[in-house]
């Protein structure tokens, strides 16, 4: 095990001592054991590990002060400091440009702005006209990276992200590309509408006609697949439905089928492959419905999709699986009930409007809490996109679609219909090895000039450093190396 | 002597102290984990045994999505599967490989049936636990802890590691292969494990400067992750040192390759994930507790072809990993134990496929085991009211029978209670 990094062995990283060096700070552990540190820093109520640095310039490093027991000391007391976190948890990192715009818009009204602003369509993917949806993930994959990193509005993008893991689908299933590009089109359509037009859009979806079944299911011989994933995953959450509800509303959603094709094309094996010029949803034919009394969720008498959803809507479990689920992605990964009940109330007066909720969440004195500070996990896609514009490039696409199944996280293609796990499962020995390899990647294909290191030390990582990553940044050779420690450091991990 | 505190032990402490718990993300949400762990109740400095009874190794196959049972050891003899099946029966009936006069294997399980017909296969028909979630998240999660109550946080492998072995600067330990998350089983805030996606590129990068680096940088991390963190550089940096010594000296001595295509998949993930189980089998790198997944038996559409292939993946894979541990001399060691969250409904439905079911049964493969079936044959005509398999074997007797007859660990412990003996091992080494 590697337990301590000697001079010798950073030499060997060019990490070496610059020449003008200055002072070392002062780190605790080094020279006694972590278990005398840990003792001493349990009795005090001092954490050992926490630097804040004072003033912008690399020779402050060495100013040095203890945290609250073992915690980030937070910032977020000054303004600026509070835009570069909202920014953090909303968008792909930002450029020196995109802060100070933020900067001189002041928190309120950039929260406005976030809210508000309407989604930029991405550019049209040729691809998509293939018959049969027969083209490469790959293509969607990195369609939509592209998109991240050049649209004026990441928010939209990272909402968009959200509800692809929320309301998610796996293209090997859906086995159709064209479905998951027009998927993707819409959740970002929808992504800050209401949950009531929502749930009828994802409902409607092909892409989840096809991979929770409800294509093929028919009244007489129900498919229970996406009638059980639609409340337990989707709205009201495990232990507030029976087994009974499931079966139910798998009657009553059942209908539901593909849309017709433009037209058929003859693939290679002369198999009838379905050709769409425009994006379409779902078609219900009545001839596969149910006919006949649905006891659902406490009422009986005859129900349609519509009906099934204006039921989940009227069970509050519902605003509290999604207010809970923001809340992890947007604020804490544990959140108080208190914070989640107050967020679900706000969310149901609004008639499900997702701006209110947001607005809602931005503004909440838990979303910039110094409890809150640097407590959520940048999902891989969020540390890849982020690192490439702390970079100053927008080049690296192509590496990006292709680095995150090692980190957990491949676009379009989720673990299962849960989506993707977040925060602290987004950390393995696997992952953080990944996640630096990534950045080791991303600078050797960079081809845009550096920009300032010192400049990064405060406008990615607020000044807030580990003892670790601020010995190793004074200790570095040049910027290449500083560049390295910080988008490799924890500190970049988080947000 | 009195024992070294572990640099893990210590930043796990600041964990606890944070009171972040594994496994509480977005599928603790839906599977309603608890919140936080009483930290201080448990006794984290508490003196580690130096390692279970033996040295033998446990690898776990989970079969993600929930296996179809009738598929896999198919009733041959029941004309209520026609009833039920209309569309599936057939098929999976005619060209099944019998066992014995009433069941026989899915007939893409040939390399199994082999295994079966020299007396290494015990299979567990009916495992189950009461009252039945057919939630896939909730159900894995029970599996995974081993507790039908959900009161555990735990994965039940992970207990393990933390009260029968010294996992503290042996993070290989507890390994997940081909998995770039740890699995629920084998989590515990206690015990250090590693994942490991593909050995052929685990490692940074720019070799050992970056190493060093990066080891520097990870280490007293501050916050809530911060433990987590360096963890995962530590173990990751100490799992890499190992496979270099063990990719230099380990030579497969059996067939991997994919020969069966998959409807998920072009390649055989399982099958490379027990290659890499193999390599640190048989290179003598301490581990002992081993989880792969292989995933996509949510069969709820045309579940003919897919199912098949499905087994198909299992049995070659499976079978390569026995050639080569027997090769190596190793197979005396290891026991390979399947798992599913739950099995599937008996009725089929519209699509083609069936839904989520309950009872069903579990595979063990190797030299250790005693050969046969086990449990009762749960019955087509009385289901419960759901319409679904009942249990006759409660999944933690296959855990205790795995725990203290093959691993020699304390399984009263680690299960929190006894149950019935299932005697699938050949010589248990510790009831």
């Amino acid at each position: 095990m590697a337990t301590s990094a000697s001079a010798s062995s950073m030499k060997r990283v060019s990490l070496a001592p610059a020449e003008e060096q200055v002072a070392t700070p002062r780190v605790i552990t080094r020279g006694i054991t972590r278990r005398q540190a840990l003792a001493a820093a349990l009795a005090t109520g001092v954490g050992v590990g926490a630097i804040r640095l004072i003033g912008a310039s690399m020779q402050q490093i060495a100013t040095t002060r203890t945290a609250s027991a073992g915690g980030w000391i937070s910032p977020l007391g000054s303004e600026s400091a509070k835009l570069m976190h909202l920014l953090r948890r909303t968008s792909f990192g930002y450029t020196p440009s995109q802060l100070e715009a933020a900067l001189s818009d002041g928190y309120d009204k950039t929260v406005d702005r976030l809210v508000e602003t309407k989604p930029v369509e991405p550019p049209a993917l040729a691809a998509a006209a293939s018959p049969g949806g027969r083209f490469a993930i790959t293509e969607v994959q990195q369609w939509w990276i592209d998109h991240m990193l050049n649209t004026s509005n990441p928010f939209a993008e990272r909402i968009t992200l959200f509800w692809h893991g929320h309301f998610t689908s796996d293209y090997r299933k859906v086995a159709d590309n064209t479905f998951m590009y027009w998927q993707n089109l819409s959740w970002r359509r929808m992504a800050m509408t209401n949950l009531r037009s929502m749930l009828m859009e994802v409902t409607t979806d092909p892409a989840m006609l096809r991979y929770l079944d409800l294509a093929t299911s028919t009244g007489a011989n129900p498919n229970e697949n996406y009638s059980r994933e639609l409340m337990e995953l989707f709205t009201m959450g495990a232990g507030n439905f029976s087994e009974d509800d499931v079966r139910e509303s798998a009657k009553a959603l059942a209908g539901w089928q593909l849309p017709q094709p433009d037209s058929f094309a003859t693939s290679q094996g002369n198999r009838r492959l379905p050709v769409y010029t425009t994006q379409k949803t779902g078609v219900f034919n009545q001839r596969r419905a149910y006919r006949g009394s649905i006891t659902y969720l406490g009422k009986t008498g005859p129900l349609d999709t519509q009906g099934v959803i204006d039921r989940i809507l009227a069970q509050p479990a519902t605003a509290n699986l999604i207010a809970t689920k923001v809340a992890q992605h947007f604020v804490t990964a544990r959140p108080s009930a208190s914070y989640v009940t107050g967020l679900a109330d706000t969310f149901r007066r609004s008639k499900y409007d997702m701006k209110t909720l947001m607005h809602s969440v931005f503004t909440s004195s838990e979303f910039a809490s110094d409890a809150n500070y640097r407590g959520l996990v940048k999902s891989p896609a969020e540390f890849m996109l982020g690192a490439s514009r702390a970079l100053g490039t927008n080049s690296l696409g192509k590496l990006i679609a292709g680095s995150g199944s090692g980190m957990g996280q491949t676009l379009f293609d989720p673990p299962d219909v849960n989506g993707w796990p977040n925060n602290e499962s987004w950390i393995s020995s696997n992952t953080v090895v990944e996640r630096v390899n990534f950045v080791t990647a991303a600078m050797t294909q960079s081809k845009a000039v550096l920009p300032s290191a010192s400049d990064a030390v405060h406008v990615q990582l607020d000044g807030v450093l580990s003892s670790q990553t601020a010995t190793l940044l004074n200790q570095a050779a040049d910027d290449r190396a500083r560049w390295f420690i910080t988008l490799a450091s924890p500190e970049f991990q988080l947000k | 002597m009195k024992k070294e505190v572990g640099i893990n032990q210590l930043k796990r402490r600041d964990f606890l102290k944070a009171g972040l718990v594994f496994g509480a993300g977005a599928s603790g949400l839906a599977a309603g984990y608890a919140a936080v762990p009483d930290a201080f109740a448990r006794a984290v400095y508490a003196a580690k045994k130096e390692g279970a009874g033996n040295d033998n190794i446990l690898v776990m196959i989970q079969l993600a999505g929930g296996n179809d049972g009738l598929r896999t050891l198919v009733p041959l003899a029941d004309p209520t599967l026609h009833d039920l099946r209309p569309k599936l029966a057939g098929p999976m009936v005619s060209q099944a490989l019998p066992i014995n006069s009433q069941y026989g294997l899915n007939h893409n399980l040939g390399g199994i049936k082999g295994l079966w017909d020299k007396g290494k296969v015990a299979i567990v028909q009916g495992v189950g636990y009461p009252n039945p979630t057919f939630s896939h998240f909730e159900s894995i999660r029970i599996w995974e802890t081993g507790d039908p109550t959900r009161r555990q946080v735990d994965g039940w492998l992970g207990r393990t590691l933390a009260t029968s072995y010294d996992s503290n600067g042996h993070p290989l330990t507890g390994c997940a292969c081909g998995a770039t998350n740890a699995p629920g089983a084998l989590r515990d805030l206690q015990a250090t494990l590693t994942v490991i996606q593909n050995q052929k590129t685990f490692g940074f990068t720019g070799g050992g400067e970056v190493e060093a680096a990066v080891g520097a940088l990870y280490k007293g991390t501050p916050g809530i992750y911060g433990a987590l963190f360096d963890t995962a550089i530590a173990t990751a940096t100490e799992t890499m040192a190992t496979l270099r010594t063990s990719a230099s000296t380990y030579q497969p001595m059996a067939d991997y390759t994919d020969n069966v295509k998959l409807v998920y998949s072009s390649k055989n993930q399982l099958a490379a994930a027990l290659q890499l189980a193999a390599e640190l089998i048989v290179t003598g790198t301490g581990v002992k507790l081993l989880h792969v997944t292989l995933g996509g038996f949510d069969t709820h559409y045309t579940e003919l072809n897919r199912h098949d292939d499905l087994m198909g993946y299992l049995d070659s894979a499976v079978s390569a990993f026995y050639k080569d541990l027997a090769a190596h001399n190793m197979a005396d060691k290891v026991l390979i134990a399947t798992w599913s969250e739950f099995g599937r409904r008996p009725k089929e439905n519209a699509s083609g496929g069936t839904d989520h079911g309950a009872a069903a049964p579990l595979l063990l493969i190797g030299n250790p085991v005693h050969g046969g079936l086990f449990g009762s044959e749960p019955s087509l005509t009385n289901l419960d009211s759901t319409g679904n398999l009942k249990y006759s074997v409660d999944f933690r007797s296959v855990y205790q029978e795995i725990l203290s007859g093959h691993l020699g660990a304390d399984a009263q412990t680690i299960l929190g209670a006894s149950f019935d003996r299932v005697s699938f091992l050949k010589a248990p080494v510790a009831v």
